[in-house]
């Protein structure tokens, strides 16, 4: 059972490796901090 | 309803939901300090079995958690969901439905709580029909939200959607299976889950209802209304993503904590801690990317009670999620569970961190919602200040408490007895569970004072009308 943890343990540090990985390569910065500023920008008032 | 055209923000819906919030607070937080008391005063049960601790506490968890709670993450989702989508809600009539069918569910679920009607699982108590209820409502909330995010006219989905998306489908899933159940009469049935099997499900259940409600949902209002109130980004969004990644893939696995030294198998118990250590990573991230947010808008503190409010809520989730890891430890759960300690740990997250980061949110939501000033900002600074005096004095009695119990249970003497009994630790209890009641009417007085105050701020006065704005080309989604 030990075992089993341990690889258990090591798929879920694989998994986020790799996530982290994907995240940080994909998408360009430029195009993140716009995506941040989505609601600073998303509401006008009408009267 | 809200004769509106089109393209304006439905937001009537969303003051009404904060209106019912902020009664479920007063009304779950009165049953809290009553049930502070009746444990120094037993005899304020006046005999009545629904004044009783044990009927009157799960009201008290379910009026604040699924009164105040979800009707705040209502609001605000149905609130936020619409500006980063840039379109109304969609369906509102049924967003209308969610927003009254919830308070009913709640309502009459409380009720029959106090009738005596329970399952006897912690968080999920109500009965079979009010499942069914819970289950029919929650879809409807789904089907607006998604819904909403289906028709938006910009690509990206922001952050904040993300965690309440996380929320309606996690918590759908956890509240189906949990409570499978045979029916054997309108108002008693019988898990389909037996034994250790049905203590394992409900605490996946219990603890991520905790992890997706109370943490996921209102990480979802902290991503959308840190920036708004900050004025700028969110620190780093793509801290944010991956933070959100590594929050739901960990918080599935940490229920088992909640069963240590049990009759559940051990392996059970140590994923559940390990898992539960893991967590400390994507919840520190959050807090740090919250606290950056902030780093270069000090001096709004000064002039904005709810910035102040969620900033502190951001120092409570960083505690909050460094204790409960701790807290899931083999050998530190040995002294903390049954105790006090669990108590002040589940305040530190409740009181600190969702009332504090609520509360911040309908101060900045209200006087925008009907166009105005809110009513009184030396108010609001007061309640500022009384929560987290209240907050404080709670959760460092709890502390004390919690931790003299744990040691004098665990005292033995020379020849392996108890050196100390049951009966007498309590007893010795009562100076801290005096303070726990103080604490609790200071937060409570607090909590008055912004229904009061947000009251005078929306009062006579209709929402105001939002628009979208003109969608940015690189965003911008043809229909």
């Amino acid at each position: 059972m030990t075992n089993f943890i341990f690889f258990g343990d090591m798929l879920v540090m694989a998994f986020m490796a790799v996530l982290a990985v994907w995240i940080l390569s994909r998408g360009k910065s430029k195009t993140l901090d716009e995506i941040a500023r989505i609601p600073l920008e998303d509401e006008e008032h009408d009267g | 309803m809200e004769a509106v055209s089109n393209k304006v923000y439905h937001d009537t819906v969303v003051i009404r939901l904060i209106q019912f919030s902020v009664i479920w607070a007063l009304l779950a937080m009165l049953g809290g300090v009553w049930l502070a008391a009746e444990l120094i005063w037993p005899g304020l049960d006046f005999g009545q079995y629904w004044l009783s601790f044990g009927r009157l506490r799960p009201l008290h968890t379910n009026g604040v958690i699924f009164g105040f709670g979800v009707s705040a993450l209502m609001a605000t989702a149905f609130y936020s969901v619409q500006r980063t989508s840039h379109v109304p809600l969609f369906l509102p009539r049924l967003a209308w439905f969610c927003c009254y069918a919830w308070q009913l569910v709640v309502l009459l679920g409380g009720l029959s709580l106090l009738a005596g009607y329970n399952t006897s699982k912690e968080y999920a108590e109500l009965e079979w029909p009010f499942d069914i209820a819970i289950a029919i409502v929650w879809v409807c909330f789904g089907v607006v939200f998604f819904g909403t995010i289906a028709m938006r006219r910009i690509r990206p989905i922001y952050i904040s959607n993300w965690f309440y998306g996380a929320l309606i489908i996690v918590i759908a899933m956890l509240h189906i299976v949990n409570s499978l159940a045979l029916p054997v009469s309108p108002t008693q049935s019988y898990s389909l889950f037996a034994g250790a099997q049905d203590a394992i499900v409900q605490w996946w259940y219990g603890h991520n209802a905790v992890g997706f409600l109370l943490t996921g949902g209102f990480l979802g209002m902290l991503y959308y209304f840190l920036p708004k109130h900050a004025g700028r980004p969110i620190w780093s969004y793509r801290l944010s993503v991956l933070a959100f990644w590594a929050f739901v893939y960990s918080y599935i696995w940490a229920g088992p904590h909640h069963l240590h030294y049990n009759s559940v198998p051990e392996w059970v118990q140590s994923l559940g801690m390990v898992m539960s250590v893991v967590l400390l990573a994507p919840s520190w991230a959050t807090m740090v990317n919250g606290i950056m947010t902030v780093s270069t808008a000090w001096e709004k503190l000064r002039t904005d009670p709810a910035l102040k409010f969620i900033v502190l809520s951001l120092a409570f989730y960083g505690l909050a999620t460094f204790e409960g890891p701790m807290m899931s430890i083999r050998s530190v759960n040995v002294v903390s569970h049954f105790t006090d300690w669990t108590i002040g740990h589940v305040h530190s997250g409740a009181l600190g961190w969702n009332a504090m980061i609520t509360y911040g949110t309908f101060y900045f939501m209200a006087p925008r919602l009907v166009g105005g000033e809110l009513y009184s900002s030396r108010l609001a600074n007061l309640h500022f200040w009384l929560a987290l005096a209240g907050t404080m004095l709670y959760i460092v009695a709890m502390w004390a408490a919690g931790v003299s119990q744990g040691l004098l249970w665990l005292s033995v003497d020379d020849i392996g007895e108890l050196s100390f009994d049951f009966k007498d630790i309590m007893a010795s209890m009562v100076p801290y569970y005096l303070l726990r009641l103080v604490a609790g009417l200071i937060f409570l007085a607090g909590t008055f004072l912004m229904a009061y105050n947000l009251y005078m701020t929306v009062r006579g006065r209709p929402a105001r009308r939002a628009v979208p704005p003109a969608v940015a080309p690189a965003f911008g989604v043809s229909r």
